[in-house]
């Protein structure tokens, strides 16, 4: 695979409930990451969004921010699955050579709609969702119940990774206010509130609205943009079965498959090694340990045994993840852009010192169904 | 840089306004099971990718993808997911070209599935949430609930459909004759085409106009029905398409341009003045797909077209606005037989949407009739020899269009 550069990006402030309209966060994502290389709309020669219809509660949720997401006159489509996807989408584009500069851009509100039931729409309409005995988050309790007891993992191992995302999250000025807490304890997350057991609250990746934006160039064009490129080297994804009684929930076999891939395009032998920062999308503090063994960062049922602290031995979400914010069709695509910031050096004070290579993942479906990872290298 | 792209074959399930036999899944089977099966060297294992779209709000199933996963042999695959309202046919086909045309590693052949059961859910509460978005903005500039419910409710897409359907009228001086002139044509090709919906072998222009009006100047003869479908397309590399079939239709241009939002946007950022039959975005859309793939005189060049018009105004529209006929004079062309099955630029012969309209599969389902036109394997083959067509769509409100050009040779491209 040619590398593609991401030459440009910008993320809005992550809230709860932002007290202005998408249309005007669209345009602010969109608007930033132009105006970090100094480009003009009429410079976009694609534009991809990723919105959700069942997210923004509105059909062809696309047909009305075409002006705002910089889709005007040029060559435009929706990706409708994680923001990651969208990238993909945009990737593609350049890669065929019919484009030049490729805008990205996803993300929703999810303070105008309830998250968690909308996505009881993904179950199969038949068997499952008369009975709503499976949705998002039921089913995230299947998948750390069967972790656990698989690899004899305990509560306290998994309320770490909530931890450590959190106080992480802290030191990133984007991230979700209430998800930051520099003084979190493992009993904190304990003994919050019980989702479904064994999930706590604070292991969830909360909802909330923001838009995120990013420019993709070819090689040549992204050299005359910045002096300072990120290179996609490597791209994979993959999708497991639907029913969760079809797949082993203690692992994720597409994100084996989506990592094998990545790999193969970017020439990695020994991911542990040759990784320094992974950006993982993990809707559950779980979903962390799982991903980076699938990814081949640890040993299965290991994954606890690592020091994935900001400067340890492999940082894994030192912006704080999803955990630290989790806009639905944004996430994937904030995990992209936070590991190019590590590449670039702009990670301020969750910065990973002499970040050369990173990872960055997105996912959608029940228990991660679906999974996109990239390989990114920095020019330096 | 960028990978010659092919169309191998293409299938359909059978389409009904009640396809109440199958389950969303089933359906989409069908229509992967038709397309696989005339390319006998293709299995399941031979596919490396897939690409899919429908309009998940009609049928209440948000990304409906995850639920259907081995009923199209998409475990372990990679998968993406495209949806952009009437247009998704259309962009499910062009992120088909792209996923070959991109190069990524072990992605040579990818199948590109839309679909719509629409007897599921209710298609026009769907649509009318693409109004109903801007209520506020409505009840803000003093206009009441029920005035709402009348320009709304009254058929989402029609309400807006007949705007650009006088518009049209007043340009071009057309009647309502002209109008069912088209719906007559369609109606009579789909009765040829074994999976089309509304099949009507011996309607009269005079049935047409004798039906009541759903709205000025669309009558209810006149529309298209609402359909339950999928439909296939399996796209590969020009390498493995010579091995696959006799004909590989080749993929020489793709181009997907939004115009602004034709009715008005948020705080009336498009402009709900704008000419809904202008359509800039598809002339902008035909004229980079042609310049793709190297076409000057569209009119000369192209043999055969596949159009998306729910509505007959539409299809007289289209046709000129992607530069097939000179403006106002597509009416006549449909008189003098131009555009009939041995006409010479035969038009919409397996019936188009007017006579079939299963959303998501709908603008899927015009590149797919085209390349089957050019295999020579349509099921409402036409006689003369099909060299180059089109495949457009159209869809958001009034603002999104795309366009695929296809051959039988392949296109060095522009660039």
């Amino acid at each position: 695979m040619e590398k593609v550069g991401i030459v440009g990006y910008n993320q809005v402030k992550l809230y709860s409930d932002a007290n202005y309209g998408r249309y005007e966060m669209i345009f602010e994502a969109v608007r930033g990451a132009l105006d970090m290389v100094g480009l003009k709309k009429k410079d976009i020669t694609t534009a991809i969004s990723c919105t959700n219809d069942y997210y923004e509660g509105r059909t062809i949720s696309n047909c009305y921010t075409v002006e705002v997401g910089g889709g005007y006159m040029s060559d435009e489509s929706k990706v409708e699955m994680d923001g990651a996807y969208a990238v993909l989408y945009g990737l593609m584009r350049i890669l065929s050579g019919n484009h030049k500069l490729a805008l990205v851009w996803g993300g929703s509100m999810a303070s105008c709609f309830p998250y968690h039931s909308t996505r009881l729409y993904e179950t199969d309409p038949t068997w499952e969702r008369p009975l709503a005995y499976v949705n998002d988050i039921t089913a995230a309790g299947f998948q750390m119940r069967s972790y656990m007891e698989k690899f004899g993992v305990s509560a306290e191992n998994i309320a770490k990774i909530a931890v450590k995302d959190r106080k992480n999250a802290t030191k990133n000025p984007l991230a979700l206010k209430e998800s930051q807490n520099p003084n979190i304890t493992i009993k904190d997350v304990l003994e919050s509130e019980i989702y479904a057991d064994p999930v706590t609250e604070l292991m969830v990746a909360q909802p909330c609205d923001g838009i995120a934006a990013l420019l993709l160039a070819p090689e040549k064009q992204a050299l005359k943009i910045t002096d300072n490129p990120v290179w996609i080297t490597g791209v994979g994804y993959s999708q497991d079965a639907y029913y969760l009684g079809d797949r082993d929930l203690s692992t994720c076999k597409s994100m084996e498959l989506a990592g094998k891939m990545a790999f193969d395009s970017a020439g990695i032998r020994n991911p542990r090694e040759e990784i320094d920062v992974a950006e993982l999308f993990e809707a559950y503090a779980h979903e962390e340990l799982i991903f980076s063994e699938a990814l081949g960062l640890a040993q299965k049922g290991k994954g606890i045994d690592i020091d994935t602290n900001i400067n340890g031995d492999l940082s894994i979400n030192p912006s704080g993840g999803a955990i630290g914010g989790n806009p639905p069709c944004a996430t994937g695509l904030i995990r992209i852009i936070e590991a190019a910031k590590q590449l670039r050096g702009e990670g301020n004070a969750y910065q990973v010192k002499g970040a050369k290579k990173a990872i960055a993942s997105g996912q959608i479906g029940m228990c991660a169904q679906n999974n996109i990872v990239y390989v990114l290298e920095g020019s330096n | 840089m960028g990978r010659q792209v092919a169309i191998v074959s293409a299938g359909f399930s059978e389409h009904a306004s009640k396809r109440s036999d199958v389950s969303m899944p089933e359906l989409v089977s069908e229509a992967i099971e038709d397309c696989l099966k005339k390319v006998p060297s293709i299995s399941f294992d031979n596919i490396d990718a897939y690409v899919n779209g429908n309009m998940p709000a009609f049928e209440g199933a948000n990304i409906p993808e995850l639920w259907m996963t081995d009923w199209m042999g998409a475990r372990n695959k990679p998968l993406m997911r495209v949806t952009t309202g009437g247009t998704t046919g259309g962009s499910v086909a062009i992120a088909g070209y792209y996923t070959v045309s991109a190069g990524l590693p072990g992605i040579d052949t990818v199948l590109a599935v839309g679909f719509e059961h629409q007897s599921q859910g209710d298609t026009s509460v769907g649509l009318a949430s693409v109004a109903y978005g801007e209520i506020s903005l409505y009840n803000t500039l003093g206009i009441s609930y029920d005035r709402l419910t009348r320009i709304f409710s009254a058929g989402a897409a029609i309400g807006v459909g007949s705007y650009q359907a006088t518009n049209y009228m007043r340009k071009t001086k057309i009647t309502e004759e002209d109008l069912a002139r088209v719906v007559v044509q369609n109606r009579r090709n789909a009765a040829k085409t074994w999976w089309a919906h509304l099949k009507m072998p011996n309607l009269t222009i005079e049935d047409v106009l004798n039906t009541p009006y759903l709205s000025f100047p669309l009558r209810y003869g006149m529309v298209c029905p609402a359909s339950d479908g999928a439909c296939a397309v399996l796209f590969t590399t020009e390498e493995k398409a010579k091995d696959m079939c006799d004909i590989p239709v080749y993929v020489n241009g793709v181009a997907s341009v939004a115009h602004e939002t034709a009715v008005m946007g948020y705080d009336s950022s498009g402009s709900g003045q704008i000419d809904p039959s202008e359509q800039l975005g598809a002339m902008k859309s035909s004229e980079l797909a042609y310049s793709q793939a190297g076409i000057s005189f569209p009119r000369k060049e192209i043999d055969y077209a596949e159009v998306y018009a729910p509505f007959p105004n539409q299809e007289l529209m289209w046709v000129e606005k992607l530069g097939l006929f000179e403006e106002t004079t597509a009416p006549q062309m449909y008189e003098n037989g131009v555009t009939a099955l041995n006409g010479e630029l035969p038009i919409c012969c397996s019936g188009g949407v007017n006579s079939t309209n299963a959303i998501g599969a709908s603008a899927l389902e015009r590149p797919a009739v085209s390349a089957l036109q050019i295999m020579g394997k349509a099921s409402n083959q036409v006689p003369k020899i099909v060299h180059t067509a089109i495949g457009h769509g159209w869809g958001g409100v009034l603002n999104l269009c795309t366009m695929m050009v296809m051959s039988d040779e392949p296109q060095r491209k522009w660039r």
